[in-house]
Protein backbone atom coordinates (compact mmCIF):
# COMPACT_ATOMS: atom_id res chain seq x y z
CA UNK A 1 0.00 0.00 0.00
CA UNK A 2 1.40 3.48 -0.59
CA UNK A 3 1.68 5.56 2.33
CA UNK A 4 -0.09 8.79 1.71
CA UNK A 5 2.76 11.49 2.47
CA UNK A 6 6.26 10.59 1.11
CA UNK A 7 7.50 14.13 1.54
CA UNK A 8 6.99 16.09 4.55
CA UNK A 9 8.14 19.76 5.22
CA UNK A 10 7.92 21.64 8.84
CA UNK A 11 8.88 25.15 9.65
CA UNK A 12 11.02 26.26 12.06
CA UNK A 13 10.57 29.58 13.93
CA UNK A 14 12.76 29.55 16.67
CA UNK A 15 9.84 29.00 18.83
CA UNK A 16 9.30 26.23 21.47
CA UNK A 17 5.87 25.34 19.49
CA UNK A 18 7.91 24.82 16.12
CA UNK A 19 10.73 22.25 17.59
CA UNK A 20 7.54 20.00 18.79
CA UNK A 21 6.30 20.23 15.46
CA UNK A 22 9.85 19.10 13.93
CA UNK A 23 9.54 15.85 16.44
CA UNK A 24 5.69 15.18 15.64
CA UNK A 25 6.88 15.41 11.63
CA UNK A 26 9.68 12.82 12.65
CA UNK A 27 7.89 10.92 14.38
CA UNK A 28 5.18 10.74 10.95
CA UNK A 29 7.94 10.63 8.65
CA UNK A 30 9.32 7.55 10.51
CA UNK A 31 6.02 5.88 10.46
CA UNK A 32 5.51 6.50 7.02
CA UNK A 33 9.23 6.30 5.84
CA UNK A 34 8.58 9.85 4.24
CA UNK A 35 11.66 11.91 3.59
CA UNK A 36 11.32 15.42 6.07
CA UNK A 37 12.63 18.83 5.10
CA UNK A 38 12.63 21.25 7.79
CA UNK A 39 12.98 25.15 6.30
CA UNK A 40 13.40 28.51 8.22
CA UNK A 41 12.66 31.71 6.78
CA UNK A 42 14.98 34.58 7.35
CA UNK A 43 11.79 37.17 7.52
CA UNK A 44 13.37 40.06 5.45
CA UNK A 45 9.96 41.40 4.29
CA UNK A 46 9.76 42.45 8.02
CA UNK A 47 13.67 43.73 8.60
CA UNK A 48 12.50 45.73 5.25
CA UNK A 49 9.17 46.85 6.49
CA UNK A 50 11.06 48.24 9.83
CA UNK A 51 13.93 49.78 8.42
CA UNK A 52 11.24 51.22 6.04
CA UNK A 53 8.81 52.68 8.68
CA UNK A 54 12.03 54.00 10.12
CA UNK A 55 11.70 51.79 13.68
CA UNK A 56 14.87 49.81 12.80
CA UNK A 57 17.97 51.81 11.61
CA UNK A 58 20.38 50.25 9.21
CA UNK A 59 23.06 48.95 11.92
CA UNK A 60 20.03 47.58 13.57
CA UNK A 61 18.73 45.56 10.44
CA UNK A 62 22.10 43.80 10.11
CA UNK A 63 22.79 43.15 13.43
CA UNK A 64 19.63 41.35 13.70
CA UNK A 65 19.93 39.89 10.65
CA UNK A 66 22.97 38.01 11.85
CA UNK A 67 21.57 37.20 14.78
CA UNK A 68 18.19 35.53 12.80
CA UNK A 69 20.82 34.01 10.70
CA UNK A 70 22.36 32.32 13.60
CA UNK A 71 19.31 31.37 15.27
CA UNK A 72 18.54 29.68 11.85
CA UNK A 73 21.41 27.22 11.47
CA UNK A 74 21.49 26.34 15.77
CA UNK A 75 17.41 25.40 15.42
CA UNK A 76 18.06 23.47 11.67
CA UNK A 77 20.99 21.89 13.19
CA UNK A 78 19.08 20.74 16.21
CA UNK A 79 16.57 19.25 14.03
CA UNK A 80 18.66 17.42 11.76
CA UNK A 81 20.45 16.07 15.12
CA UNK A 82 16.52 14.55 16.47
CA UNK A 83 16.38 13.36 12.90
CA UNK A 84 19.70 11.62 12.69
CA UNK A 85 18.59 10.10 16.02
CA UNK A 86 15.40 8.70 14.81
CA UNK A 87 16.84 7.73 11.41
CA UNK A 88 14.74 9.60 9.51
CA UNK A 89 16.08 11.31 6.22
CA UNK A 90 16.13 14.91 6.15
CA UNK A 91 17.19 17.74 4.42
CA UNK A 92 17.43 21.56 6.15
CA UNK A 93 16.66 24.74 4.10
CA UNK A 94 17.04 28.15 5.06
CA UNK A 95 16.13 30.88 3.18
CA UNK A 96 14.80 34.50 3.63
CA UNK A 97 11.72 36.68 1.82
CA UNK A 98 8.60 36.72 3.22
CA UNK A 99 7.77 33.29 5.32
CA UNK A 100 4.61 32.31 3.84
CA UNK A 101 5.50 33.14 0.31
CA UNK A 102 8.94 31.27 0.79
CA UNK A 103 7.12 28.24 2.40
CA UNK A 104 4.43 28.08 -0.40
CA UNK A 105 6.67 28.73 -3.09
CA UNK A 106 9.13 25.64 -1.91
CA UNK A 107 5.91 23.45 -0.89
CA UNK A 108 4.64 23.57 -4.68
CA UNK A 109 8.68 23.19 -6.40
CA UNK A 110 9.42 20.27 -4.31
CA UNK A 111 6.45 18.76 -4.51
CA UNK A 112 6.22 18.37 -0.81
CA UNK A 113 2.61 16.77 0.24
CA UNK A 114 2.25 17.61 4.00
CA UNK A 115 3.11 20.86 5.96
CA UNK A 116 3.92 20.31 9.49
CA UNK A 117 3.11 23.45 11.46
CA UNK A 118 2.96 24.22 15.15
CA UNK A 119 2.48 27.39 16.88
CA UNK A 120 -1.17 28.32 15.43
CA UNK A 121 -2.58 30.65 17.23
CA UNK A 122 -6.08 31.24 19.01
CA UNK A 123 -8.39 34.35 16.67
CA UNK A 124 -7.83 37.22 18.66
CA UNK A 125 -8.99 39.45 16.61
CA UNK A 126 -10.91 40.03 12.99
CA UNK A 127 -8.18 42.27 11.88
CA UNK A 128 -6.17 41.47 8.94
CA UNK A 129 -2.95 43.00 10.05
CA UNK A 130 -3.24 40.63 12.49
CA UNK A 131 -2.79 37.40 11.33
CA UNK A 132 0.20 35.75 12.35
CA UNK A 133 2.92 33.68 9.66
CA UNK A 134 1.71 30.50 10.56
CA UNK A 135 -1.91 31.77 10.23
CA UNK A 136 -1.22 32.41 6.84
CA UNK A 137 0.66 29.44 5.87
CA UNK A 138 -1.89 27.03 7.11
CA UNK A 139 -4.48 28.78 4.62
CA UNK A 140 -2.43 29.41 1.52
CA UNK A 141 -0.17 26.21 1.97
CA UNK A 142 -1.35 24.31 -1.69
CA UNK A 143 -0.76 20.90 0.37
CA UNK A 144 -2.37 19.14 3.49
CA UNK A 145 -1.35 20.95 6.62
CA UNK A 146 -0.88 19.66 10.24
CA UNK A 147 -1.07 21.45 13.15
CA UNK A 148 0.42 20.02 16.30
CA UNK A 149 -0.56 21.27 19.46
CA UNK A 150 -0.22 19.00 22.56
CA UNK A 151 3.66 19.61 23.28
CA UNK A 152 3.49 16.66 26.12
CA UNK A 153 1.83 13.82 24.45
CA UNK A 154 4.65 14.75 21.46
CA UNK A 155 7.47 15.10 23.78
CA UNK A 156 6.52 11.39 24.88
CA UNK A 157 5.73 10.14 21.89
CA UNK A 158 8.91 11.25 20.79
CA UNK A 159 10.99 9.93 23.65
CA UNK A 160 9.32 6.39 22.77
CA UNK A 161 10.86 5.76 19.25
CA UNK A 162 13.78 3.84 19.09
CA UNK A 163 17.33 5.72 18.34
CA UNK A 164 19.27 4.44 15.90
CA UNK A 165 23.21 4.30 14.98
CA UNK A 166 24.93 5.32 11.87
CA UNK A 167 24.21 2.48 9.75
CA UNK A 168 20.18 1.91 10.95
CA UNK A 169 21.24 -0.22 14.02
CA UNK A 170 18.86 0.07 16.59
CA UNK A 171 20.29 1.25 19.66
CA UNK A 172 17.87 -0.46 22.35
CA UNK A 173 18.30 -3.73 20.62
CA UNK B 1 4.65 36.70 17.92
CA UNK B 2 2.46 38.90 17.37
CA UNK B 3 0.83 42.14 19.30
CA UNK B 4 -1.85 39.79 21.35
CA UNK B 5 0.57 37.08 21.97
CA UNK B 6 2.17 39.46 24.37
CA UNK B 7 -0.23 42.39 25.26
CA UNK B 8 -1.50 42.28 28.79
CA UNK B 9 -3.86 44.31 30.70
CA UNK B 10 -1.53 44.73 33.33
CA UNK B 11 1.27 45.96 30.95
CA UNK B 12 -1.43 48.84 29.11
CA UNK B 13 -1.25 52.42 31.37
CA UNK B 14 -4.03 55.28 29.98
CA UNK B 15 -3.36 57.95 30.47
CA UNK B 16 0.30 58.35 31.09
CA UNK B 17 1.15 60.79 33.04
CA UNK B 18 4.57 62.09 31.62
CA UNK B 19 4.91 65.41 29.54
CA UNK B 20 8.49 64.82 28.44
CA UNK B 21 10.23 61.81 26.28
CA UNK B 22 12.55 60.61 29.21
CA UNK B 23 9.13 60.84 31.83
CA UNK B 24 7.34 58.77 29.55
CA UNK B 25 9.82 56.23 29.17
CA UNK B 26 10.38 55.75 32.62
CA UNK B 27 6.94 55.51 33.15
CA UNK B 28 6.82 52.72 30.89
CA UNK B 29 9.59 50.97 32.43
CA UNK B 30 7.68 51.52 35.82
CA UNK B 31 4.69 49.59 34.04
CA UNK B 32 7.12 46.64 33.27
CA UNK B 33 8.40 46.63 36.83
CA UNK B 34 5.39 46.93 38.56
CA UNK B 35 3.92 44.12 36.87
CA UNK B 36 6.86 42.02 38.04
CA UNK B 37 8.16 41.37 34.23
CA UNK B 38 12.04 42.49 35.13
CA UNK B 39 13.65 44.35 38.14
CA UNK B 40 16.73 46.16 37.26
CA UNK B 41 14.53 49.59 36.12
CA UNK B 42 18.29 51.31 35.25
CA UNK B 43 19.42 48.76 33.04
CA UNK B 44 16.14 48.92 31.49
CA UNK B 45 16.28 52.42 30.85
CA UNK B 46 20.01 52.73 29.88
CA UNK B 47 19.54 50.08 27.22
CA UNK B 48 15.98 52.46 25.98
CA UNK B 49 18.12 55.19 25.91
CA UNK B 50 21.32 54.33 24.40
CA UNK B 51 18.87 53.42 21.25
CA UNK B 52 17.21 56.86 21.19
CA UNK B 53 20.52 58.17 21.10
CA UNK B 54 21.59 56.64 17.60
CA UNK B 55 17.89 57.70 16.56
CA UNK B 56 14.67 58.66 18.14
CA UNK B 57 11.52 55.96 17.62
CA UNK B 58 9.14 58.29 17.51
CA UNK B 59 7.49 57.64 13.88
CA UNK B 60 4.59 58.93 12.09
CA UNK B 61 1.19 59.55 13.04
CA UNK B 62 1.35 60.16 17.02
CA UNK B 63 3.15 56.69 17.15
CA UNK B 64 6.52 55.84 18.89
CA UNK B 65 8.12 52.19 19.55
CA UNK B 66 10.91 52.65 21.41
CA UNK B 67 12.28 49.54 21.54
CA UNK B 68 15.93 47.98 23.28
CA UNK B 69 17.44 44.72 23.50
CA UNK B 70 18.90 43.89 26.86
CA UNK B 71 19.98 41.14 29.19
CA UNK B 72 17.49 42.69 32.01
CA UNK B 73 14.52 40.94 30.71
CA UNK B 74 14.25 36.93 30.65
CA UNK B 75 10.85 36.95 27.32
CA UNK B 76 9.52 39.23 25.12
CA UNK B 77 7.96 42.16 26.81
CA UNK B 78 5.47 44.94 25.46
CA UNK B 79 4.23 47.96 27.28
CA UNK B 80 1.40 50.37 26.02
CA UNK B 81 0.95 53.58 27.46
CA UNK B 82 -1.04 56.62 25.62
CA UNK B 83 -0.53 60.05 26.64
CA UNK B 84 -3.81 62.31 26.37
CA UNK B 85 -2.17 65.55 24.82
CA UNK B 86 0.72 64.64 22.12
CA UNK B 87 4.49 64.73 23.48
CA UNK B 88 7.18 65.89 21.82
CA UNK B 89 9.18 62.39 20.96
CA UNK B 90 11.49 64.09 18.04
CA UNK B 91 8.89 62.32 15.90
CA UNK B 92 10.13 61.97 12.22
CA UNK B 93 6.74 63.75 11.38
CA UNK B 94 7.45 66.37 13.90
CA UNK B 95 4.41 66.17 15.27
CA UNK B 96 3.93 64.92 18.75
CA UNK B 97 3.66 61.42 19.81
CA UNK B 98 0.65 59.68 21.49
CA UNK B 99 0.62 55.76 21.04
CA UNK B 100 3.90 54.43 22.95
CA UNK B 101 4.96 50.84 22.75
CA UNK B 102 7.60 50.15 24.42
CA UNK B 103 9.25 46.47 22.98
CA UNK B 104 12.40 45.03 24.93
CA UNK B 105 13.71 41.55 24.51
CA UNK B 106 16.47 39.77 25.82
CA UNK B 107 19.49 38.70 23.16
CA UNK B 108 18.05 35.44 22.09
CA UNK B 109 15.24 35.86 20.52
CA UNK B 110 16.00 37.90 17.48
CA UNK B 111 12.89 36.61 15.32
CA UNK B 112 10.12 36.65 17.52
CA UNK B 113 11.62 40.44 18.30
CA UNK B 114 11.27 41.70 14.55
CA UNK B 115 7.79 39.86 14.23
CA UNK B 116 6.56 41.40 17.33
CA UNK B 117 7.70 45.27 15.77
CA UNK B 118 6.74 44.33 12.14
CA UNK B 119 3.13 43.23 14.44
CA UNK B 120 2.79 46.49 15.76
CA UNK B 121 3.79 48.66 12.75
CA UNK B 122 0.96 46.32 10.90
CA UNK B 123 -1.33 47.10 13.36
CA UNK B 124 -0.90 50.89 14.17
CA UNK B 125 -1.05 51.59 9.92
CA UNK B 126 -4.59 51.86 10.73
CA UNK B 127 -6.23 55.31 11.23
CA UNK B 128 -9.11 54.26 12.55
CA UNK B 129 -7.14 52.03 15.30
CA UNK B 130 -4.81 54.83 15.99
CA UNK B 131 -8.07 57.34 16.51
CA UNK B 132 -9.76 54.59 18.85
CA UNK B 133 -6.89 53.54 20.84
CA UNK B 134 -6.23 57.52 21.17
CA UNK B 135 -9.76 57.89 22.52
CA UNK B 136 -9.83 55.04 25.04
CA UNK B 137 -10.23 56.19 28.82
CA UNK B 138 -8.93 53.00 30.66
CA UNK B 139 -6.93 49.56 29.70
CA UNK B 140 -9.95 47.76 29.50
CA UNK B 141 -10.95 49.40 26.26
CA UNK B 142 -7.20 49.17 24.75
CA UNK B 143 -7.71 45.29 25.44
CA UNK B 144 -11.25 45.21 23.61
CA UNK B 145 -10.20 47.02 20.91
CA UNK B 146 -7.01 44.88 20.01
CA UNK B 147 -8.98 41.57 21.22
CA UNK B 148 -12.50 42.52 19.29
Amino acid sequence: MNEPFKQMLVYLDGSEDSVVAAMAAIALALRLEAHLTAMYVINTKALGELVKARIFLEMEEREYRRDIEADADRYLNHVEKMAAQKGVPFTAVKTSGSVHTEVKRYVKENEIDLLVLGGISHIHSRRDEMVSESDRMMRTAPCPVLVVRDQDQIWDLFESLPNVLAGGIDETT
Amino acid sequence: MRLHDVLERDLIKVPLNGETKIAVLEELVDVLVQAKKASNREELLSAIIARETLGSTGLVDGIAIPHAKTKAISSISLVLGITKKPIDFDAQDGKGSQLFFLVLAPEKEASAYVELLASIARATSSASLRRLLIAAKNADEVMNLFFD
